[in-house]
């Protein structure tokens, strides 16, 4: 430890580029995962909920599928998924360790189903109301969805973001781990290895500061647009 | 003109099958106010329901202007459902929409040929100057307001009305009742109205049918007595009732 706070104000200098460059790793991990859990968790959990019994598209087959994928993915401990993913990042990515582009590959399929998850969640929550009006203005599904469902959740979804975007961070110190890089792998480098626990300190002091602030962001952009 | 055969509607409950709708077979003319009444749980949405196909009956046939509803294919069926106002007992308004965005919801789903124009159906109903506010800063009466602005916007040829007033109280009841009568006047089309409140329909409609645990058991035509009062104040009718005993 350092014995003077000007100590300790020197060496974060000395070491920030290469905190810096963790935070960008974990960057590019959270930005992958934003986007797949966007892209592709939010029309899974909208079909989640659509085909589920009793509402619009009611599919059996369609709902059990969706959500065994959704459960095996969410149940399976995240490491062993991410070794378990490895063949199929190094046939699609041809490599599979090594880089954050590599380890955004399990970030982004626990994005899927954690965000899809908070969708569905979401939009049951929405009074059953809410589709029968649109039913009996003879909207169609895109309709529904877009014009209805959505407007009414739109706040309860942005929160569920928040809530995925902070678990999503957890996830990516994992992927250090496996030399995915980021900032679990900045942590372990220095103050697992190295015993320089104040630089360690600083980089998860970081990250509590911006998982705080995206919350606080977040938060309130829900409640901005929220007018129940 | 509205014409249900031997609709029959069953459920399967714990104890076995049972018919929340019974074999019934209903006429409603062209522009008529018709009520359908009866307990709670006597099969009265249900029925409403069959006619802009929220429901589906498990026999018999609806037919809406010599078509049978049930019939049509998807993108005909919308067809239908777009010429059929519905207001509903808990006004099922979007709280995170305008009142004016409330209104407008119909137009932005479907092409309408003689639409109404968003200020003149709230004028109408009586919130020229609310267009702007939230649903939730609105009292419930001025919520089914909008409610019926939002049915009546893109002038349907018929008017499904579940439980309009049975969330408002006395003297908004009757406001809204206003409300629905001048627009069957004013606008010119079928009314179904179910309630359990029999002063609604004595005041409302024409006719009646009344429904026990899904059976039809009766259709009454409703003697017109001369209007009664309906601008006491609320104060007013207090006296009225407890001074009267
Ligand atoms: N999805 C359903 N599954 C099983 N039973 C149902 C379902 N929907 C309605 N029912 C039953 O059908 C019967 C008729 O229901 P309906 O909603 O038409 O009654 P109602 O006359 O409108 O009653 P209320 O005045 O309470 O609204 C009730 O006994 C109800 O419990
Ligand atoms: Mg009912």
């Amino acid at each position: 430890m350092p014995d003077t706070f000007q100590e300790y104000i020197t060496r974060v200098i000395e070491y920030w580029p290469a905190l810096f460059e963790s935070l960008w790793e974990t960057g590019i991990m959270m930005g992958f995962a934003m986007v797949a859990a966007i892209a592709l968790g939010l029309p899974l959990g909208t079909l989640l909920f659509l085909t589920a019994r009793g509402q619009p598209m009611q599919n059996v087959f369609i709902y059990q599928l969706s959500n065994a994928f959704v459960n095996i993915v969410r149940s399976f401990p995240f490491l062993l998924l991410v070794v378990a993913m490895q063949p199929f990042i190094r046939a699609v990515y041809g490599r599979a360790t090594g880089d954050p582009v590599a380890a955004s590959f399990p970030m982004m399929l626990i994005a899927i189903a954690l965000y899809a998850r908070f969708v569905q969640q979401s939009l049951l929550d929405v009074p059953k109301g809410v589709t029968e009006t649109a039913q009996s203005m003879g909207a169609s599904i895109p309709q529904l969805v877009w014009k209805f469902l959505f407007v009414e959740s739109r706040s309860s979804l942005i929160i569920g973001f928040t809530t995925a975007f902070v678990s999503f961070i957890s996830y990516s110190t994992i992927m250090g781990v496996v030399g995915g890089g980021g900032i679990g792998d900045f942590a372990i480098r220095y103050g697992y290895q190295r015993y320089e626990t104040d630089i360690m300190y600083t980089a998860i002091i970081v990250i509590i500061i911006i998982v705080q602030l995206i919350q606080w962001w977040g938060l309130r952009l829900a409640k901005k647009l929220d007018k129940r | 003109m509205i014409t249900m055969t031997n609709v029959t509607k069953t459920y399967e409950g714990q104890e076995g099958a049972f018919n929340a709708v019974d074999d019934v077979s209903l006429e409603i003319g062209e522009n008529e106010i018709f009520g359908l009444i009866g307990e709670s749980g006597a099969g009265k949405s249900t029925i409403l329901r069959f006619i802009n196909a929220l429901e589906t009956p498990t026999e018999g046939t609806v037919e809406v202007d010599g078509t049978d509803v049930f019939s049509l294919p998807k993108k005909r069926l919308r067809q239908h459902q777009k010429s059929i106002g519905m207001i509903f007992q808990q006004f099922n308004l979007l709280n995170n929409k305008t009142v004016r965005e409330n209104v407008r919801l119909p137009l932005e789903l479907h092409k309408y040929n003689d639409p109404l124009s968003v200020g003149e159906v709230l004028d109408f109903v009586g919130l020229g100057g609310k267009s702007d506010r939230y649903p939730g800063q609105l009292s419930g009466g001025e919520k089914q307001r909008v409610g019926i602005a939002r049915a009546l916007i893109t002038r349907p040829k018929i008017l499904l009305c579940d439980e309009p007033t049975s969330a408002l109280d006395e003297s908004t009841t009757e406001e809204i009742v206003g409300v629905l009568k001048r627009a069957h006047e004013t606008f010119g089309m079928t009314v179904l109205v179910v309630t359990h409140e029999l002063d609604v329909v004595k005041s409302m409609c024409e006719r009646c049918a009344v429904l026990e645990n899904g059976h039809l058991v009766d259709i009454i035509d409703i003697a017109r007595g001369e209007e009664r009062r309906s601008y006491d104040s609320y104060h007013q009718r207090v006296l009225e009732v407890l001074k009267d005993a």
